[in-house]
This record gives C-alpha cells, structure tokens and sequence, in this order.
C-alpha cells in the first residue's frame, strides 16, 4: 500500500497508490477463485457424507483429534502474528515485521511437521489409506474409504497452499531484510498477508469437517 | 498502534474461544443429521478472520466485490451441489433392503 504519490509507479498506473490498489484488488480476485476451488472440496464432503453418514463417521472417528486442534490453534496464531508484522510496517517498524513474519513462518512449519510428519505418519500405520489393507472393514468400509479419500486429498491440496503460503512469508522476510520496505510501500507484505489468511480460512473449515462432525454420533 | 495491537490480541482471543466452544460441542450428542451444526463456530471464525485480519472494511469497493463476489458463487455452488441430496426421496424398491 502506498500513502504518497512521489513514489515511481508503471506507466499504466496514474499513481503509487492506485498501483498498490490494484495488486491488493488483484489478490483478492485470485482468493475469489482460490474459495471455488476449495468450495467443489467441501461440497464433495456435503454429498459424500449425506450418502454414507454411518461410514463417514466411522472415519472420522479414526483421525487425531489432538494434532488437528492443536494445529488449528497454531495456524490461526500464526495469521494473527503475522497481522501485527503488518501493522509494524504501517508504522516503519522493520525489525518486528522480520520477527513476526519469523515467528509465523516458523509456527506454518510447525503445522506441517505435526501434519505429516507425525499425523499422517500415524494414519498410514493403522492403515487407515484407503488401499488395499484398509484399516476398517465391514458395511461402514465403502463410506470410512470415501472420508479418507476426503481427507488424503483435502490435507494434501491445503498443504500444498500451506507450502507456498511458507515460501512467500520467507520472500517478504527477505525483502525486508534488505530494507525494501516502508510506511509508504508495503504492499506485498499485505497481499502475502491476505494469502496467508485465506489458508488459514480453508483449514478452519476442513478442521470441523475432518475432525469434528464425525464424533460423538 | 496500541490500539490496533489491543484490537488484533482481541481478534485472536476471540478465535481461540470460538475453537473452543467448537471443540466442546463436538462432543454434544446430537443426531447425525443434526452434527453439521458443528460447523457453526467455523463459520464464524471465517467471518472473523475476513474482518479482523485481513480487514474486507479498510479495501476499496472493488476488494469488497471481489470477496462478495467469492461467497457468492461458493453459496451458489453448495447450494445447487446440496439440492439432490438434501431433497431427493428414497422410495423402497420391492425385493431391495433399504440401506
């Protein structure tokens, strides 16, 4: 975001701060797109748990519940560290952007090592990928398959984002190590942060519906 | 900035008493149908996240569009996704035990 029109701008803009405008205008038009995606996600889970509700639950109830809320605590956490780095830059505060944007990516990481590294480590082990050795058997087997399959592809496709959220946090760190930020140009610190926001978003839908919906049915 | 600080630690504190109360009433016994409810607090915490952190109130009217725009044609895809299974009527068929 730009607050002065001295600054240089591209030719097409009639200033720094219609430029700035625009590259935040043009991020949330790209989340837009980023909700449908992630919308024909949840809307499978609608369909797929209305047809098979007994062997969705039986799925459910297989996940770590731990890892998944302890995750969801640390995620919102990070969006909200980062939040305040941005509101350092707004006041020239550099040094405690770098240390938020440091503490949020550190804290992203966190998410992805207890997802993977030991979560999905676990449900690979009790044999809960829906392949051959299928952990649940019986009448619930074909719905408990479907909530994994949701579940596989859902936690991969947010860890993706997760990766590249992680990858653009690390970017603006190096940018404003090298004193490339101001009060008066921050933008990309503020279009990372919506980015980084709208994971956050998508994993505190999938939490419940993961984790949640299926218990204590 | 203190204010915005003390706005944004409200913010979170808000997040995390909604986790909470999502996570505790998970564990209420509702009926199958009725446990998307459990999904409420989410929705919520979505809501807040918009306004508190990435702030939909400070853009301009074209971010606002943008992000109406999305929950729009979300609405319209669960929505019309939704139609057949929360509407169809399962008849019995002689001779096939219902599931």
């Amino acid at each position: 975001m730009s607050d002065t029109t001295s600054l240089p701008h591209e030719f097409q803009y009639s200033s720094a701060r219609h430029q700035a405008e625009t590259a935040i205008a043009g991020m949330w038009l790209f989340l837009a797109t980023e909700i449908l995606f992630f919308g024909a996600l949840f809307l499978s889970w609608i369909y797929s748990r209305h047809w098979n509700q007994a062997g969705f639950d039986a799925g459910a109830q297989q996940t770590n519940l731990t890892i998944g809320t302890v995750n969801t605590a640390i995620l919102v956490t990070s969006s909200f560290v980062y939040s305040v780095g941005l509101a350092f830059i707004e006041i020239g505060n550099k040094r405690r952007l770098i240390q938020c944007c440091a503490v949020a990516w550190m804290l992203g990481f966190a998410f992805l090592i207890l997802k993977f590294g030991v979560e999905w480590h676990g449900d690979f082990n009790k044999h809960l990928f829906p392949g051959a050795h299928f952990a649940i058997t019986g009448e619930l087997s074909g719905g408990a398959r479907l909530f994994f399959i949701f579940y596989f592809v859902g936690t991969a496709l947010h860890g993706l984002h997760m990766i590249g959220g992680l990858t653009l946090v690390g970017w603006i760190i190096v940018r404003a190590r090298r004193d490339e930020f101001s009060p008066a140009y921050y933008t990309p610190v503020a279009a990372v942060g919506l980015y980084w926001s709208l994971v956050d978003m998508v994993w505190i839908v999938l939490y419940p519906m993961i984790y949640l919906v299926g218990r204590g049915s | 900035m203190t204010l915005r600080l003390r706005r944004l630690l409200l913010a979170w504190a808000l997040l995390m008493v909604l986790l909470a109360i999502e996570f505790g009433g998970s564990f209420m016994p509702l009926g199958r149908s009725a446990r998307p409810l459990v999904l409420v607090p989410a929705v919520l915490m979505v809501a807040a996240v918009g306004i508190l952190f990435m702030q939909i109130g400070r853009g301009i009217a074209i971010v606002r569009l943008f992000a109406v725009a999305g929950l729009l044609w979300l609405t319209i895809l669960l929505g019309l996704g939704s139609l057949d299974p929360l509407t169809r009527t399962d008849y019995p068929v002689q001779g096939v035990s219902p599931k």
